[in-house]
């Protein structure tokens, strides 16, 4: 009874503290994140030239390096330059930038499996190139995309808990702030984990939701009943 | 016949892929309410002709012009201007897959002349009836038959009221008994007085709709004239056996 309220009072306000911090790195750096992801897949298949080896390098820079020397990079090396970023802003930074790389990898996937024909017939009414791409290519190359994108999603919500290796106390963060305080590891490592279980079951609630929502007879899978 | 300027009217078109001549200077001309049908041996360079007018692919040499103004290819605004002018069917329909048959129609209208909504619903909702699908307007293309997918196209193409038409073998991808449904539309166009240029294996219907037919093969017109003479009194002798090839063929399928 003593640990019960002990969890209660000492560790569940720290730990909500820390949710609500991840919960802020999370949600802008996948909106950004699936939004870079959107321009640079889409100039990697239909953009000019140059501009698509400028995505193609940002890709394999961003895919390339690990995620905790990209934070350490914005975070620690920036100063260098001159460009000081607080530990949020460096973290939805690579976060966004990361993620952004590994979206613009499953639009690009899902633009190709689009047969040329609609294109084509898109050209044949009058659309421009841009028009056609976002009229017609994208809405479909979305519902293709959706589960891979979905994936980086809750890779996200895991991979924020590298914020605090640049200071960003989040929820791990806290729970090791915590663990090591009271030196009790193995119940606070599993609250900790417990949370993370159902940010992504959540998450992963809303994208079979999505799917559902924007399905579409022999398109995409069909709906669960 | 008066001097009138023909709606379309293409110059010593060539188009090469690699060593490959599709085509080898290709010239013709269509006068309003003109209807032609270019038949001729597979490779003959007979769709890639069709997409080189509407510059879907784009002309090593040659000129295109509409109503007597040359259609240049690098001026975007004046190509897409001329591509709503010109409607395009294909072998293969490319029906927009994540829209139903209504928004198929509409999303030209909408999006490229920018009509109001309820404006480009209405003007859908017509064309879909013409082609005889407005029962069939909130189905998506995958619970469509391929008749009907080829119908929801030229109701597309007609929505944006083309001066002419660009046919590419619409019937070729489907089964029998589903061609005729599409021939019968087609008819109808041709009895409300569209231009069209069809490229066709269905040398019966063919003859019945067409002015005039052209023999191409090997990125050539080999051979051109009335309906009768091209296929029972050809010139060329491989006009005259593909015809015959063809029109056996025909005759033992019905």
């Amino acid at each position: 009874m003593d640990e019960l309220l002990f969890l209660r009072q000492e560790v569940a306000p720290e730990l909500l503290a820390g949710v609500w911090m991840s919960i802020k790195l999370i949600v802008p750096s996948a909106i950004f994140g699936f939004f870079i992801g959107i321009v640079s897949g889409v100039i990697r298949v239909y953009g000019h030239p140059v501009l698509k080896r400028l995505a193609g390098l940002y890709v394999l820079f961003f895919r390339g390096f690990p995620l905790l020397v990209q934070l350490y990079l914005w975070y620690f090396g920036l100063p260098r330059i001159g460009i000081y970023l607080s530990p949020f802003a460096a973290a939805v930074i690579g976060f966004s930038l990361c993620s952004g790389a590994y979206h613009s990898e499953y639009i690009r996937g899902a633009l190709l499996s689009i047969k040329k024909g609609q294109l084509l017939a898109a050209y044949s009414l009058g659309f421009s190139k841009i028009r056609a791409i976002f009229s017609i290519l994208l809405p479909q190359a979305m519902r293709r995309a959706l589960p891979g994108n979905g994936n980086e999603f809750i890779y996200l919500i895991k991979y924020s808990s590298l914020a605090y290796m640049v200071t960003c106390i989040e929820l791990t963060g806290k729970g090791s702030i915590l663990a090591n305080f009271y030196f009790k590891y193995l119940e606070i490592f599993s609250i900790v984990g417990a949370i993370y279980l159902v940010m992504v079951s959540m998450a992963t609630w809303g994208l079979n939701y999505l799917e559902d929502r924007i399905a579409i007879p022999g398109f995409g899978r069909p709906k669960y009943n | 016949m008066t001097n009138q300027t023909p709606v379309l009217r293409i110059r010593n078109i060539k188009k090469r892929y690699g060593d490959n001549e599709v085509l080898n200077g290709v010239s013709l001309e269509l006068n309003r309410g003109a209807i032609k049908v270019i038949i001729g041996p597979s490779g003959g360079g007979k769709s890639t002709l069709l997409h080189c007018i509407n510059f879907l692919v784009g002309l090593d040499e040659g000129q295109v012009y509409l109503n007597g103004t040359e259609i240049i290819e690098g001026r975007k605004r004046e190509l897409t201007a001329y591509r709503q002018k010109v409607g395009m069917i294909f072998q293969d329909f490319n029906l927009f897959d994540h829209l139903n048959a209504l928004h198929n129609v509409m999303i030209g209208p909408v999006r490229v002349k920018k009509l109001p909504k309820s404006e480009a619903r209405e003007k859908a909702i017509a064309e879909l009836e013409r082609v005889g699908l407005k029962d069939h307007m909130m189905k998506y293309p995958a619970q469509l038959s391929g008749g009907q997918k080829q119908r929801v196209s030229i109701a597309r193409a007609l929505a944006m009221d083309p001066e002419v038409m660009l046919l590419d073998e619409p019937t070729s991808a489907l089964d029998p008994e589903l061609i005729g449904e599409v021939h019968e539309v087609i008819r109808g166009l041709a009895s409300g007085g569209m231009t069209m240029l069809l490229v066709t294996h269905e040398v019966g219907f063919a003859s019945s709709l067409a002015n005039e037919i052209f023999f191409m093969e090997e990125g050539k017109i080999v051979e051109q004239g009335p309906p009768q003479k091209i296929l029972f009194n050809a010139e060329c002798l491989r006009t005259r056996e593909f015809c015959s090839k063809i029109s056996r063929l025909h005759n033992n399928s019905s």
